[in-house]
């Protein structure tokens, strides 16, 4: 293969060509209530050529079928040759890397050598935990997934990097109901590890059926203005969304006026706030030594101290801005080219502690856990999984539905106090952008203190 | 090799699914073509009823035909109980689904389409930003099975999507919209021109009491009615009993101005085909009829749980067994012009896009999202962007009464048909 792959780099006659080839197998088990509703297997074989012609613009080619790369190359090419881009493209040079990476998985847990039995036995003592927890949980899904993908990248610039990407993960969602009340909570674990990662996750299956339960009592909270104490698990997903994706330098580098509002220097919290995106940090779910352009990963500050000091690169917007390499461009699978994307992306913690947290608050909002976000931007949204309202500076009564608006401009000024409870998330599910999705990203935050976050409601 | 063949010896039952797709992708960024895109997809999916049990296997490998065999065998041998049924062969509509002229849509032509979207809407904003990706494709589909159903389709999907990124100081605006048709549309500009009118009303900002008042939803801006009555009306939370209306079929859960309809038998819609993914004709469904509930969605496997019969809703991606989802989903039209409802309100806000779709509780009907993209109505007419606020509610409680229903309806995001549905009062809250 590796012949075939440095003979039709040869041949390219493009300015840059990178060849992606992925293999990857895959285990899905997956319980819905009381029933099995899968437990199957998939491979999924296909290749990416991108190429470059400087003063035209980028062809991509994607295939199934592995025969006739050189052909491959050369329709790429000619793709790239059709377009027109105004300024000629160049890409911050890399060092070539001769890579190989294994998976680190020992042989005892490697989960490609477990059998689809022990696997479904597992989903569905998970799942049995649940479904027997009450008799109000009607419906749950427990969902196991493993994957284990080869990959080999090769560029015209002298990189050749093979590596193995395991992942595996677990969802626990449970479904309450009482009458027409519907509630549902989830827990996840996910990670670039072996089976016994989501082994020993019989609290996992309980929390989430707990919770479910717990909701059914809970009253929608009351639309307005508070202070909110955000837990390490939402303050992770409010980081990334508030602030990580305006990070990200594809949406600044061709727009004039997305460098006036992202310029270096400009203060985006207070001195208290530092945010970096960190993709070299080994066992969380973003990591990978090198990223899908074969730029080595790296820690990169984007604010510190409240002032914006840094953003997310590929080669083409590193070039294009003059800063550094981040090594940040990342690919979902075969399918897709790469593009800037967060790795593993945190709050540095600070010094506060929770009890001191709550402590002045007279009516305010304690969101826990994460349903999702999506940001436009200057604006953005960010949702709970439950949360609690807090009263004279104390822990209160269940409220349910809270989800909260953000602003770029106002919010992040607005954080008043940073836990010293640091902690890294690595859930199942990931990012999405650009019809990517989900790439496997990883939170990580303390107890965080916001000020006026407007939360929608009755 | 004839696969089928060869599953049909070991199982009681057989489904082979074959997957072929090429697409040709043009994308502008900054305004400028950037990148072009060719894609070939192939792939094969089979599912099997061994000893009463389903197993279900893909790849996109087509040299891992061997392991087809062995791991779907293994799979069911795992497999759930289920009293499902391959379809037998069924006439199926005739829906147009392929147009020639789309897959003769030259790069050269795309490109000039995508330059035509940019230069109008640089002409009303020129210090915008368009990202423009224009795709067309075609897809061959063939699912065959051993009860003899041999359904082969092809199908030329074409979108066309615009981004538009506006920033003036620290006010960023982003506004998307897109064509999705199986079918050339002369008027693929339509939607560049709904963003046009867009930009130009959302020059002025203006700002908004928290409260209640009147909320007027645009056809993009009612996905967040619609997304999760799609979540209630899906067969499977039917039928594992999350869905609240679970249970009221024949009852008038909502005004009598909402109906709700599944119809993939239109030609040359962004959905639309013969059959679903599964080799049952499609038909057109009423799911909610003047505010009665109808119905509810199923493919063969939900249906066979439920004792139904599958409404040809079974829905897939080559790596995974299908689900019953909603294929081309319409919420009908009312009597009243559009301009009519505008003019009735004293002050209000007009919703057009939100933040955060799908967040949330929403099996429960539950939403509250930021707004992305909203105008304040006053004494009749919009006067200006608001920003910074949110929305909340419970469909099954706002959709119980409704002030009107737009007799103008639009195709949005490919398969969604929208009126403009104004409600009467929501709550409203804003930053300040």
């Amino acid at each position: 293969m590796r012949d075939r792959i440095e003979a039709a780099l040869k041949s390219s006659r493009a300015d840059y060509t990178e060849i992606r080839i992925e293999q990857r197998d895959a285990t899905t088990v997956a319980f819905r209530g009381r029933n099995l509703e899968e437990a199957s297997a998939v491979v999924d074989t296909g290749g990416i050529v991108r190429s470059l012609c400087r003063n035209n613009g980028w062809g991509v080619v994607t295939f199934n079928s592995l025969d006739g790369l050189t052909a491959r190359v050369e329709q790429a090419y000619q793709c790239a040759r059709a377009a027109h881009s105004e300024q000629p493209i160049a890409l911050a040079p890399v060092p070539a890397a001769q890579e190989q990476i294994s998976a680190s998985l020992d042989a005892k847990h490697d989960f490609r050598g477990i059998s689809m039995a022990d696997k479904k036995a597992l989903a569905e003592s998970y799942n049995k935990i649940m479904l027997t927890f009450s008799d109000r949980i009607v419906d749950t899904q427990t969902h196991y997934g493993d994957s284990f993908t080869r990959l080999t990248f090769a560029s015209s610039d002298g990189t050749f990097i093979e590596e193995e990407r395991p992942m595996v993960s677990m969802v626990a969602s449970a479904i309450a109901r009482d009458g027409d009340n519907v509630q549902s909570a989830h827990e996840t674990r996910s990670g670039q590890r072996g089976f016994d990662f989501v082994q020993g996750c019989e609290q996992l299956a309980r929390t989430a059926a707990q919770r479910a339960v717990d909701l059914l009592g809970a009253e929608t909270v009351a639309g307005g203005q508070y202070p909110v104490v955000i837990d390490p698990v939402l303050a992770g997903v409010f980081i990334h969304e508030a602030f990580g994706h305006l990070s990200e330098s594809d949406f600044v580098y061709e727009n004039p006026k997305a460098k006036e509002m992202m310029v270096l220097g400009r203060r985006f919290g207070q001195d208290h706030l530092t945010v970096f995106d960190d993709g070299s940090i080994p066992g969380l779910r973003g990591t990978h030594r090198y990223d899908d352009e074969g730029t080595p990963t790296r820690r990169n500050d984007l604010i510190k101290n409240g002032i914006l000091v840094g953003r997310l690169h590929s080669r083409e917007t590193a070039a294009k801005m003059g800063e550094p390499l981040t090594g940040n461009a990342r690919a979902i699978n075969y399918r897709h080219p790469p593009i800037v994307r967060m790795t593993n992306t945190a709050i540095q913690p600070g010094t506060t502690s929770f009890e001191e947290m709550i402590q002045g608050i007279k009516l305010g909002i304690y969101a826990i856990d994460a349903y999702g976000g999506q940001t436009a931007l200057e604006n953005f949204s960010f949702s709970s999984g439950y949360a609690h309202m807090i009263r004279d500076g104390k822990i209160a009564e269940m409220v349910k539905d809270v989800i909260l608006a953000g602003n770029l401009f106002t919010t992040l000024l607005n954080i008043d106090a940073i836990g010293s409870d640091f902690r890294w998330i690595n859930h199942a599910g990931g990012c999405g952008k650009g019809g990517q999705f989900p790439l496997p990203v990883a939170f990580g935050a303390p107890h965080v203190r916001i000020q006026d976050v407007v939360i929608g409601g009755k | 090799m004839d696969i089928l063949k060869l599953l049909q010896a070991k199982a009681e039952q057989a489904e082979v699914v074959q997957l072929r797709s090429e697409a040709t992708t043009i994308e502008f960024e900054a305004n400028r073509f950037k990148t072009s895109k060719v894609e070939e997809t192939s792939g094969i999916a089979a599912r099997v009823v061994c000893n009463g049990r389903l197993g279900f296997f893909a790849s996109s490998d087509e040299k891992a035909l061997d392991r087809l065999l062995t791991n779907v065998l293994e799979s069911a041998s795992f497999g759930d109980q289920v009293p499902i049924a391959f379809p037998l062969p069924q006439a199926a509509p005739q829906v147009k689904t392929y147009d020639p002229a789309i897959p003769d849509l030259t790069v050269a032509r795309l490109v000039e389409i995508g330059q035509e979207i940019v230069d109008l809407i640089m002409a009303v904003e020129p210090a915008a930003q368009v990202n423009v990706r224009l795709n067309r494709g075609v897809q061959e589909i063939k699912i065959q099975n051993q009860a003899g159903v041999e359904a082969s389709f092809r199908r030329s999907p074409l979108s066309i999507g615009a981004e538009v990124d506006r920033i003036e100081g620290d006010d960023v605006l982003i506004l998307y919209d897109m064509l999705g048709t199986t079918a050339w549309d002369k008027d693929y500009m339509a939607f560049a021109r709904r963003l046009v009118d867009k930009l130009k009303l959302a020059r002025t900002l203006t700002t908004v009491r928290s409260g209640k008042m009147p909320v007027l939803f645009s056809p993009t801006g009612s996905l967040v009615l619609g997304l999760p009555l799609m979540e209630g009306l899906n067969g499977k939370n039917v039928f594992t009993g999350v869905s609240p209306i679970r249970d009221k079929v024949g009852e008038k859960l909502f005004d009598d101005k909402v109906t709700v309809i599944d119809d993939a038998t239109l030609d040359g819609k962004f959905s639309s085909a013969p059959y679903d993914d599964e080799g049952v004709p499609h038909r057109r469904t009423v799911l909610v009829e003047h505010g009665v509930l109808k119905g509810f969605l199923y493919d063969l496997k939900t249906a066979a749980q439920s004792g139904v019969e599958s409404t040809g809703n079974g829905t897939r991606g080559l790596f995974n067994p299908p689900s019953p989802e909603p294929t081309n989903l319409i919420l009908a039209g009312g009597t009243t012009p559009l301009a009519e409802m505008i003019a009735g309100i004293d002050e209000g806000l007009l919703v057009e896009d939100i933040l955060g779709l799908g967040q949330g509780n929403i099996i429960s009907g539950a939403f509250s999202n930021p707004l992305s993209l909203a105008f304040k109505i006053e004494k009749g007419e919009i006067v200006g962007r608001v920003k910074d606020l949110s929305i909340a509610g419970n469909v099954y409680d706002l959709l119980k009464q409704v002030t009107a229903v737009s007799r103008e309806t639009l195709w949005v995001y490919g398969g969604l048909c929208m009126p403009y549905v104004l409600l009467p009062e929501m709550n409203i809250v804003a930053k300040g």
